[in-house]
């Protein structure tokens, strides 16, 4: 009897555990400025007022920064569970819904938004349940560049101006460092390699990076990379097949963590590293994982800032 | 003789009405956890068709789907481990342990490959596939663990579990890595136990297998307690143990591959309930069946719970708060055992 009590008492200290639990994030969950009712959400915003959006996309938020409107509420980066590091500074008053691939409904329903911004590729099965909540336009980031996306944006929330100039801006900085870059690698082909925890990825012509460096910048691809297939964003490799891509200049992306950092070195430390084209004329730029990564009108932006610094010199 | 049997049921009674009310009171703390804060008294005041708009899409959208899944899903592998170590007389068979979790998941492997999707209405394919998957395994197992002479051996069963699951196991991983990328992160987070399933069309995929698999388990309480005598004296005292064993291990396969489906492969829920539930209220399949049950929904939900509140922003999956309690629960029975 004393036992069947005691695993009572061990059943009742779990559930209790739980309760105590709950209370924890609720205190951090301030309630969101309640503006309207559901019913009233739905309206259009009044003109003069900036709509107030729910970006359930990274990228459409960088989107959204570039025309100088903040989301009240946005999804965070899948692997680093926070937002995207270069936009963090302008999103300390958006709310964070979760990672792309779960997003959490109830704060996204708690933030009354007027409208929801949404990616495709993520979305496409769950519209249905975020126009219950409020208006929802889907944006297929595959369909065109950031550009387009951005113009896309621009015609939804009438800043169709500041768009083009934006894109303007980007173009002629695209110039000036294509041609710093020309200066040094001169007419040479380039590959683009993310180096993980676990493994080397050659990216595609597709975004992220294909765009930027391939059209934006005019550089010209590695042999095989324009043969790695449309589908995919980039391609598993092993160290052996590096010296077959024949590049002239290598672009790291390089993640954060230790474990890419250790694999990393030691790849530096390999004969097959150390015989590249690219490496013995010294043509290997490491870059952040973002804003490299984040293919949008921001991320391109800072991207570009970054690399005029680089070949500034 | 009779009256150890009378003062056992009032036991089980007793025991069974104070689970209910733990059951009850998680369910409710567990609709209770989210974001959006809702006291008791709106999620009653909702129940009762009184809430606000927003209040019912939380609670009918958002959370009934999931918590109704995890608990079918608790019973259903609290069940299936309760089942299995009664035909196996071998009390540390669990599903997880004896490969069907892999199998199940090898099943699911196929399914995402072949459908792409986990969504919409075609979900309600994938408790088929993952119990096609479990059952595969356990053939397998028992025509492995097979003697001709002694019948299944259950040291054996337990052995060749563990083996099969290894190899079932590898055949799913050379599948994930085929997968694409965001396919393979949620196939990943789903082996570990995560409660994926969000709507309603997930509780439909779960809810017939439960509703019709635990009411015949326990109708077959009496043939469980016949196989805890050892074959023979099963027989002897007029059980068809051939068909019956059959009829009862595909039960546990499919309870246990349901769960799984919508839960993923959680472990140590089909070895923990059973034992608490002997404990609780003695050897008796038809007591310790339905507390096994309740044990295994109570165990999930709080998990569940825990996992999704505890550790925000970032849910855990429920299969990893059970494995923490779990497996040095598994240790503590082990060392016992000696």
């Amino acid at each position: 009897m004393k036992k069947t009590y005691l695993s009572l008492l061990i059943l009742i200290m779990a559930f209790l555990t739980a309760a105590c639990g709950q209370t924890a994030p609720q205190s951090n969950a301030a309630p969101a400025p309640q503006q309207g009712t559901a019913g009233d959400s739905k309206q259009p915003a009044p003109a003069g007022k900036e709509p107030r959006i729910a970006s359930l996309s990274i990228h459409l938020t960088s989107e959204l920064l570039a025309l100088g409107i903040t989301p009240i509420g946005s999804v965070v980066g899948g692997d680093l569970k926070a937002f995207l590091p270069h936009v963090a500074d302008r999103l300390k008053d958006t709310k964070q819904l979760g990672v792309v691939a779960d997003p959490d409904m109830e704060s996204l329903l708690a933030l009354k938004p007027d409208v929801i911004y949404a990616d495709k590729d993520y979305a496409s099965k769950d519209v249905a349940k975020y126009e219950k909540i409020a208006k929802t336009e889907v944006f297929d980031l595959n369909d065109g560049t950031w550009r387009d996306t951005l113009k896309k944006v621009a015609k939804l929330v009438g800043k169709e101006p500041q768009a083009e100039a934006f894109i303007k801006d980007y173009n002629a900085q695209a110039e000036r460092v294509k041609k710093s870059l020309q200066s040094q690698i001169g007419d040479g082909t380039v590959l683009a390699v993310r180096v993980t925890p676990k493994e080397l990825r050659v990216f595609s012509m597709r975004r992220p990076i294909g765009p930027l460096l391939y059209e934006d910048l005019g550089l010209k691809p590695a042999k095989g990379v324009d043969k790695i297939s449309k589908d995919k964003a980039f391609e598993v490799v092993s160290q052996e097949v590096l010296p077959d891509y024949d590049a002239d200049a290598i672009f790291i992306v390089l993640n954060k963590d230790e474990g890419a950092q250790k694999l990393f070195q030691q790849l530096q430390t390999s004969p097959i590293w150390q015989g590249l084209k690219a490496v013995k004329a010294n043509h290997v730029y490491v870059v952040p994982e973002q804003p490299w990564l984040d293919y949008s009108a921001m991320g391109a932006k800072m991207a570009l800032d970054d690399a005029e610094k680089r070949f500034a010199k | 003789m009779n009256g150890s049997q009378t003062s056992r049921e009032k036991r089980a009674w007793r025991v069974g009405l104070i689970l209910a009310v733990i059951c009850a009171a998680a369910v409710l703390v567990s609709l209770n956890t989210g974001t959006i804060r809702m006291p008791p008294a709106s999620v009653i005041r909702t129940f009762l068709g009184m809430g606000t708009p927003d209040d019912k899409m939380v609670l009918f959208d958002f959370r009934l789907p999931r918590i109704l899944i995890t608990m079918l899903a608790g019973i259903a592998l609290g069940m299936s481990g309760a089942i299995l170590q009664g035909l196996s007389r071998n009390a540390l068979a669990d599903p997880g342990i004896l490969g069907l979790h892999a199998g199940a998941a090898f099943g699911l492997m196929i399914y995402v490959s072949f459908f792409q999707t986990m969504e919409g209405p075609v979900s309600l394919w994938i408790p088929l596939f993952t119990f096609m998957g479990g059952v595969l395994t356990a053939a397998l197992i028992v025509l492995l663990a097979y003697d001709r002479h002694r019948g299944v051996l259950p040291v054996r069963l337990i052995l060749i579990g563990i083996a099969v699951a290894a190899g079932f196991s590898a055949v799913t991983l050379f599948f994930s890595l085929r997968l694409e990328d965001t396919t393979y992160a949620f196939t990943s987070r789903w082996l570990l136990g995560s409660v994926w399933g969000r709507d309603w069309v997930h509780v439909a995929a779960l809810l017939p297998w439960v509703a019709v698999l635990v009411p015949y388990a326990l109708s077959q309480s009496r043939s469980l307690n016949a196989f805890t005598l050892g074959d023979e004296l099963a027989v002897g005292i007029g059980t068809d143990v051939g068909r019956k064993r059959l009829l009862l291990l595909a039960a546990a396969v499919g309870l246990s591959s349901a769960g799984v489906a919508m839960a993923g492969g959680v472990g140590f829920i089909g070895l923990v309930a059973p034992h608490l539930a002997r404990r609780l209220v003695g050897p008796m399949h038809q007591h310790f069946l339905p507390i096994a049950g309740m044990l295994g929904l109570v165990i999930l939900v709080v998990a569940d719970t825990v996992g999704r509140s505890l550790f925000q922003p970032n849910a855990i999956p429920a299969g990893i708060v059970v494995a923490a309690v779990g497996a040095p629960y598994f240790l503590y029975l082990l060392v016992r055992a000696k």
